[in-house]
C-alpha cells in the first residue's frame, strides 16, 4: 500500500512536470524576437520609385518584395515614370509630400534626385538606393560595385588583347548615359585598367543610350573604320545584342569578344548561346532583390533610428557567365521567382 | 498646284535652293570627311551609312507623306514599337510568327484609320492628336507587354534575311528603305491621288470646296504612315533581334522629323517629296557616321544635330514666309 501510495505520487508528480513543461514550450514556440518583427515591419508603407518598370532587373526586385510585403504585412507601391525624369522628379516629390516609413530609389544620374533625397533625409524618411546611386549618399545602397564591374569587363578585355596573340589592341566602350551612375563609376574601373595596360588602345567611346539600334549603329561604324577590332565592353546585355548583331553581320563573330553586364536574365544566355554576346557579368537582380529586402526589413524595424544617421552600403554579387555555365541559377525567368 | 511647281516659278527657285544647300552641305561633309577619316570612302562604311539611315530613311518618308498633306505624325515611332511588340507577343502564344506579323500590321493599320479619323473628321489639330495618340498607344503597350525589350524568335528564316541578308550585296534594310522611297515616289508623283495629297496639302479649305475628298485622303495619309512605320520596326527586328519599346521616350521621331524639314518639305504643307526625304537622310546619315568615327561625344553630336535642325526651320521660314493663307489656316 505504502508502495502504491509513492507510485502514485511519483506518477502525479511526473504529470504536473510534464503539463507544466508542455506550457513552458507552448511559450517558447514563439519564434524570438519574431512578434517584434512583425510588429516592426506591419502595416509600414514603402514607396519605390523606379527608372522604369519595363527592365528586366526591375521587375525581378520588384517581385522579390512584393512577396516580402505581403508575408509580412507592409505596402509596396511603385510610382513608375517610365524613363522620364520629370516624371520621376514628380514621383518623387510626391512620394517624400506622402511621408511613407521607407523611399526605395533607382536614380536615373547622379543629380537629378540629388536634393530630393537630402528633403526626404530631412522629412524623416529613410531612403534605399538600389543599384543606381545619387551624388547624396542616404541610409542605404543596394546593388552593384560599378567600379569593380568596368575594372571586371575591361579586364575581361585586357586577358584577350593584349600580349602577342591577340588581334589587335582596340577596344571600344559602349556606354549607357553618361550622366548615370553605373556609366561614371564603371569608367573610373575602365580607366584604371587602360592605365594598367598601357597597350591597350580604347578607339571608341560612345553611348548607345541603353538601345540595341543605337549599339548596333556605332558598332558597325566602328568595325569600318577599324576591322581589326579586338573587344567591345558594353553596359546593358539587352542593349549589346545590337553590338553582336553589328559584329556577326560582318563576320568578325571568331574576332571580336564582347562583354557587358546584366541582371541575368534567360534572355542573355539566349544572347550568349546565340554567339551575339561572349560573356555578361551576371548581377543576379532576384538576389540583388533579396538583399534589397532585407534592407527594408532592417530600416523598417528601427523607427527610433533618425534617418540618414546611419549609412550603410552592400554589393550584390557578380558572377561571370560565358557558353560555360549560362543554365540555372545564371538565368532566371520571371516565372521562376514567384 | 503649286505642288506641281509649275504655277509658281519663283516658289520653285527658292525649294530647290534648299535642297541644293542641304546636298551641298552632304557634299562638302562627305569630301572633309573622305579626305581627314582613314575607311570613309571605303565601299563598307557608305553601305554602313546607308545601313544605318534605313530605319531613319523608311519612317521620313512615312512622315514626309502626312507632312506634305501639312499634317503631322508624331505617333509613328510608337506605332512602330508597339506594332511590332505585339507581333512578337502574340507569336508566344504558339501563332506562327509570319501570321502574327500580318495581325501586327492589321493593328497598326487600325491605329493609323483612327489617327486619321480624328484628324480628318472630328479635326483635331494633328499635331495634338497625334501626340496624345502615341502616347495612348505607347501606354497601352506598357501595360500589356510588361518588358521593354521583346526578342523575336530565332528561327525566322525571312526576318534573318530582313537583317543579314544581301541584294548584289545590298543589305536588304536599305533595299527595303530603297523600295518604300521608290513607291511613295511614284505614288506621290504619278498617281491621281498623289497630286491630290498635294493640293490638300497646300490649301484644304480650297480643296475641299472645289470637291476634292479631303478626308478620306488624309485618313488613308495616316494609315499609310502607319504601316509604313511598322515596316521599319521590321527592319530593326531583323537587324537586332529584337524590338525595344523604349525608343518611343529616345529622340527618334524629332530625328525623323529632322530628316523631312531638313531636307525641305515645308511644315505648311504642299510641296516638296520624297528626294527631299533621301536628301536629307543622308546628310544625317553622313553627319552621325562621320561624328562616330571622330568619337564626339554624345552631348556634342545632340548639339550640332539640334543646330542643323533649327537652321533648317529658320532657312524654311525665310523660304515659306507666313502669309495671310498660312495664318488663317494655321501651320500645322
Amino acid at each position: 500500500m505504502k508502495l502504491f501510495k509513492k507510485c502514485l505520487l511519483a506518477g502525479m508528480t511526473a504529470l504536473a512536470f510534464l503539463g507544466a513543461a508542455q506550457v513552458a514550450s507552448a511559450q517558447e514556440t514563439d519564434q524570438v524576437g519574431r512578434a517584434a518583427y512583425l510588429d516592426g515591419v506591419k502595416g509600414k508603407k514603402v514607396i519605390f520609385v523606379p527608372i522604369s518598370q519595363g527592365m528586366d532587373l526591375n521587375q525581378a526586385w520588384v517581385m522579390v518584395w512584393q512577396r516580402h510585403a505581403a508575408r509580412y504585412g507592409f505596402t509596396l507601391e511603385v510610382r513608375d515614370p517610365n524613363g522620364d525624369t520629370n516624371a520621376g522628379i514628380r514621383a518623387m516629390q510626391g512620394a517624400i509630400a506622402e511621408k511613407p516609413d521607407l523611399i526605395i530609389v533607382q536614380n536615373p544620374d547622379v543629380q537629378t534626385y540629388a536634393r530630393l533625397l537630402k528633403q526626404a533625409q530631412a522629412a524623416g524618411i529613410k531612403v534605399l538606393q538600389v543599384n543606381m546611386q545619387s551624388a547624396t549618399q542616404t541610409d542605404s545602397y543596394v546593388g552593384n560595385d560599378w567600379i569593380e564591374m568596368g575594372r571586371l569587363e575591361m579586364g575581361e578585355l585586357a586577358k584577350h588583347c593584349t600580349g602577342p596573340n591577340a588581334v589587335s589592341h582596340k577596344v571600344v566602350w559602349l556606354a549607357g548615359v553618361q550622366t548615370g551612375a553605373a556609366n561614371i563609376y564603371m569608367r573610373t574601373g575602365i580607366d584604371e585598367v587602360l592605365k594598367a595596360n598601357p597597350e591597350l588602345q580604347l578607339v571608341s567611346d560612345q553611348p548607345a543610350d541603353y538601345i540595341s539600334e543605337k549599339a548596333r549603329q556605332i558598332t558597325e561604324t566602328v568595325l569600318q573604320q577599324h576591322p581589326d577590332l579586338c573587344g567591345i565592353m558594353g553596359i546593358w546585355d539587352n542593349a549589346e545584342v545590337g553590338a553582336g548583331a553589328a559584329v556577326a553581320a560582318a563576320g568578325k563573330q571568331d574576332q571580336v569578344t564582347i562583354v557587358t553586364n546584366g541582371a541575368g536574365a534567360a534572355t542573355g544566355c539566349e544572347s550568349i548561346k546565340n554567339g551575339l554576346l561572349d560573356v555578361i557579368f551576371n548581377f543576379n537582380a532576384p538576389i540583388q532583390g533579396e538583399i534589397a529586402a532585407q534592407q527594408i526589413s532592417e530600416l523598417l524595424q528601427h523607427p527610433d533610428r533618425k534617418a540618414g544617421s546611419e549609412k550603410t552600403i552592400f554589393f550584390g554579387p557578380i558572377t561571370r557567365v560565358d557558353k560555360t555555365n549560362a543554365t540555372g541559377r545564371n538565368c532566371w525567368k520571371p516565372e521562376d521567382i514567384k | 498646284m503649286p505642288g506641281s511647281g509649275k504655277s509658281d516659278d519663283r516658289r520653285l527657285g527658292f525649294k530647290a535652293s534648299q535642297e541644293v544647300v542641304v546636298v551641298a552641305i552632304s557634299v562638302v561633309l562627305f569630301l572633309v570627311f573622305s579626305a581627314t577619316l582613314n575607311n570613309f570612302l571605303s565601299q563598307g562604311n557608305i553601305i554602313a551609312i546607308l545601313k544605318n539611315v534605313s530605319i531613319l530613311g523608311t519612317l521620313a518618308v512615312g512622315m514626309g507623306f502626312v507632312v506634305v498633306g501639312r499634317g503631322i505624325d508624331l505617333t509613328m515611332v510608337a506605332v512602330m514599337v508597339v506594332g511590332v511588340a505585339f507581333s512578337i507577343w502574340i507569336s508566344t502564344w504558339g501563332i506562327d510568327f509570319t501570321l502574327a506579323v500580318i495581325c501586327g500590321a492589321i493593328l497598326v493599320a487600325a491605329i493609323g484609320l483612327f489617327t486619321g479619323v480624328m484628324v480628318a473628321i472630328a479635326e483635331v489639330p494633328p499635331i495634338f492628336a497625334t501626340l496624345a495618340i502615341a502616347s495612348s498607344v505607347y501606354g497601352s503597350g506598357r501595360i500589356v507587354f510588361a518588358s521593354d525589350v521583346l526578342y523575336a524568335p530565332p528561327d525566322i528564316a525571312w526576318l534573318k534575311f530582313v537583317g543579314n541578308g544581301n541584294v548584289l550585296g545590298i543589305p536588304m534594310s536599305v533595299v527595303i528603305f530603297g523600295a518604300v522611297a521608290a513607291l511613295m515616289g511614284l505614288f506621290l508623283r504619278k498617281t491621281r491621288f498623289g497630286r491630290l495629297v498635294y493640293a490638300t496639302g497646300d490649301n484644304p479649305n480650297a480643296a475641299r470646296t472645289t470637291g476634292l475628298p479631303t478626308r478620306p485622303i488624309i485618313v488613308t495619309q495616316y494609315v499609310v504612315s502607319a504601316l509604313i512605320a511598322f515596316t521599319a520596326g521590321i527592319i530593326m527586328t531583323g537587324l537586332v533581334t529584337g524590338i525595344d519599346t523604349r525608343l518611343y521616350n529616345s529622340s527618334l521621331i524629332y530625328d525623323v522629323l529632322l530628316v523631312v524639314v531638313l531636307g525641305g518639305i515645308g511644315l505648311s504643307g504642299g510641296q516638296g517629296g520624297v528626294r527631299n526625304v533621301i536628301a536629307g537622310t543622308i546628310l544625317v546619315g553622313i553627319l552621325t557616321n562621320g561624328m562616330t568615327i571622330l568619337n564626339f561625344s554624345y552631348t556634342s553630336q545632340n548639339l550640332i544635330k539640334s543646330v542643323i535642325l533649327l537652321g533648317a526651320l529658320a532657312i524654311d521660314a525665310i523660304i515659306n514666309p507666313r502669309d495671310e493663307q498660312t495664318s488663317q489656316s494655321g501651320d500645322i
